[in-house]
């Protein structure tokens, strides 16, 4: 099989028994760190993760669109916008003389904003079931600049610019993740659960249910019927698929994974306010722009691609300043060669390095370095 | 039964590529299309596949009827899932992925406790496929592809399959091993158009047979009988002794067209 194939992930069965069990074993592992890191990292660095978390699942839409259906997407940042909108509307207080609020319980105000954005996605379809590739890519670019003037348009909905909106925090059962840490009453091997801890709970949740479906959905039938889309349209048709229907679809997917990245990043900033830009700002052409930064980093369709893509893309700017910073704090003006620019520097050239040197991305480098042992197995 | 009735298809507005075509398709038979380069063949099968939008053509008279049931105005998928199921021109497989997600593929309208039986059919036709099962579209031969090709179909249990010139670019000893195949497949029940240049292998293996010239149909009948035909003779089996002789004496008689002074010196 070629590299493309397998960057595409087309899912390859396990070769011999050491190597299930090796990926079974090195999967609990994974989960057994993920659930213990709470219980040793201090909140700021909980809060890169769930960034990053932010990122993955938004990217794992991205990459179900253009690394397995073929399609290019630049209006993630949109879909990112009304998944956001929508929880801050479905869930906020009713009585709001301001902001236009439904009084949802929060985790209606999740399954309707994941809803709505993939409806939303679904009402794009006469351009998205039609066109393909870069004239998608460029077509669905003018639904960004359409959320930027929505968003400034209709400030009850969407929140001023200047002041926004406060996003509900999640609570299920009286159970809420907007908790301090010295009021929490939830704890784990005497570490108190608070804010930061249970919104990484959370959110280790949401990615993980995101993962699974799309794993799912990658290995059955809809996988085989991107792939053949994305391969040959004239085949996939006299096979039976409605290639309109398939792509359409696709898209009505992916957004509504950005949807719920949507509602990850209303929480992660704790306000909901449009951009004050089109191009920079947390649903604009940027924040697009960085998504397929992601899937390209990590290896087209490939789903553990798309969350290590999204590690980097979305946590090293964060995650650097952090490292960096007792010797930024004194930073003032934007043009210094300060250790923010250098970490930004050095993000940049590690992108172009991979993209160079690894074009399948962080799953080729992963299947080059996993090769060996699956083919001793 | 498939009748195709008084079918007419443009391309844009200018390109008349079929007029008036009628013909039908028995139950369990054979039919070959034959025709020369730019014949209409494949837009023949393209009319009945539905798949014309692809190639910019549309329908602009006529009816295509599969069991009493008009299907020309059908999304392909919805014809697919009658059974009318075509083998485009070129293979057109996917490259990208291995022989078996290539039949997986191919199931995809096939019912998920179908698959497998359909799947074992394929490679008890096509031995090579499930010894390649796992290898990747793309590093087959060019037979080979051609039998993925038709097996990709055929895991969508096909009443009638609509085959496009499938012996186009093989040896000849692989174009009697397709003939035997198309032969075998029809064995099975399932009727088959056969879009084909090579005349001499389709009018083996055809039960009956079209000719389609420029657009329109010259000629029909049973196999036998256009294999007798001194047209299809001349025309698709490369001529006998009368007829050459025929074609030379009219070229004696044919007046000679005026030549410019400068080349006749």
């Amino acid at each position: 099989m070629s590299d493309s194939n397998r960057a595409a992930g087309d899912m390859v069965p396990g070769d011999g028994r050491w190597w299930r069990i090796g990926r079974v074993a090195g999967a609990a592992l994974l989960i057994v760190v993920l659930l213990a890191l709470p219980l040793y990292l201090p909140g700021e660095w909980l809060k890169v993760g769930t960034w990053m978390m932010t990122g993955a699942v938004g990217a794992l839409g991205l990459t179900l669109l253009t690394g397995q259906a073929g399609q290019l997407s630049l209006a993630h940042g949109f879909f990112l916008l009304v998944g956001a909108v929508s929880y801050a509307v479905l869930s906020g207080p009713a009585g709001d003389p301001t902001y236009i609020g439904f009084g949802l319980p929060p985790v209606v105000g999740l399954l309707g904003a994941v809803l709505i954005s993939g409806l939303a996605g679904a009402a794009f379809a006469p351009v998205s079931g039609r066109l393909r590739g870069i004239y998608l890519g460029v077509a669905s670019l003018a639904l960004v600049f359409l959320g930027f003037w929505l968003g400034r348009a209709l400030p009850a909905v969407a929140g001023s610019t200047s002041s926004g909106r406060l996003p509900q925090p999640f609570s299920i059962f009286g159970l809420s993740v907007d908790v301090s840490r010295q009021l929490s009453s939830l704890s784990v091997f005497g570490v108190p659960l608070g804010r930061d801890e249970r919104t990484w709970y959370l959110y280790l949740l949401l990615t993980a249910i995101a993962y699974l479906l799309a794993q799912g959905a990658v290995s059955g039938r809809p996988g085989r019927a991107w792939r053949a889309v994305r391969d040959n349209e004239t085949a996939a048709t006299v096979l039976g698929v409605s290639v309109v229907r398939v792509k359409a679809g696709v898209f009505a997917i992916s957004s509504a994974y950005a949807g719920l990245a949507g509602v990850m990043t209303a929480w992660w900033t704790g306000i909901m306010k449009p951009d004050e830009s089109e191009v920079a700002g947390s649903y604009g052409v940027t924040v697009s722009i960085a998504f397929l930064a992601m899937i390209v980093v990590g290896g087209l369709g490939s789903l553990p691609g798309a969350v290590l893509g999204a590690a980097l893309v979305f946590g090293l700017p964060v995650a650097l300043p952090l490292l960096t910073q007792s010797a930024s704090a004194d930073i003032g003006s934007g043009t210094a060669f300060s250790p923010i620019v250098i970490t930004n520097f050095a993000y940049g050239a590690l992108i172009v390095l991979i993209i160079l040197f690894e074009p399948s991305g962080m799953a080729g480098l992963g299947r080059r370095l996993l090769g060996p042992a699956r083919a001793r197995t | 039964m498939l009748s195709v009735r008084q079918v007419s298809v443009r391309y844009g507005r200018s390109v008349r590529a079929l007029q008036d075509v009628t013909f039908e398709v028995p139950d369990g038979q054979i039919v070959a299309v034959l025709g020369s380069n730019g014949a209409g063949k494949s837009t023949l099968l393209r009319a009945i596949s539905g798949t014309l939008r692809l190639h910019r053509g549309a329908l602009t008279g006529g009816q295509v009827v599969h069991d009493g049931t008009r299907i020309d105005r059908m999304d392909p998928a919805a014809i697919v899932r009658r059974g009318v199921v075509q083998v485009p021109e070129g293979r057109q497989i996917f490259t990208r992925m291995t022989v078996e997600e290539n039949l997986r593929a191919g199931g995809l309208v096939t019912p998920a406790k179908r698959r497998a039986a359909a799947r074992d059919r394929v490679f008890a036709l096509f031995p090579q496929l499930a010894e390649r099962a796992k290898q990747s579209g793309a590093v087959l031969s060019g037979g080979e592809q051609q039998m993925l090709a038709i097996g990709r179909a055929l895991m969508c249990e096909p009443r009638v399959l609509l085959l496009d010139e499938p012996s186009l670019g093989l040896a000849p000893q692989l174009v009697s091993r397709i003939a035997g195949i198309i032969t075998e497949i029809n064995d099975g029940g399932t009727a088959v158009v056969l879009v084909e240049q090579n005349a001499t292998m389709a009018l083996r293996v055809a039960h009956r047979a079209v000719a389609l010239e420029v657009g329109e149909l010259r000629l029909s009948g049973t196999a036998d009988e256009l294999a007798r035909s001194d047209d299809v003779q001349r025309l698709y089996l490369g001529g006998h002794a009368e007829s050459e002789a025929e074609a030379a004496a009219a070229a004696e008689h044919r007046p000679r067209r005026p030549r410019l002074r400068v080349w006749s010196g």
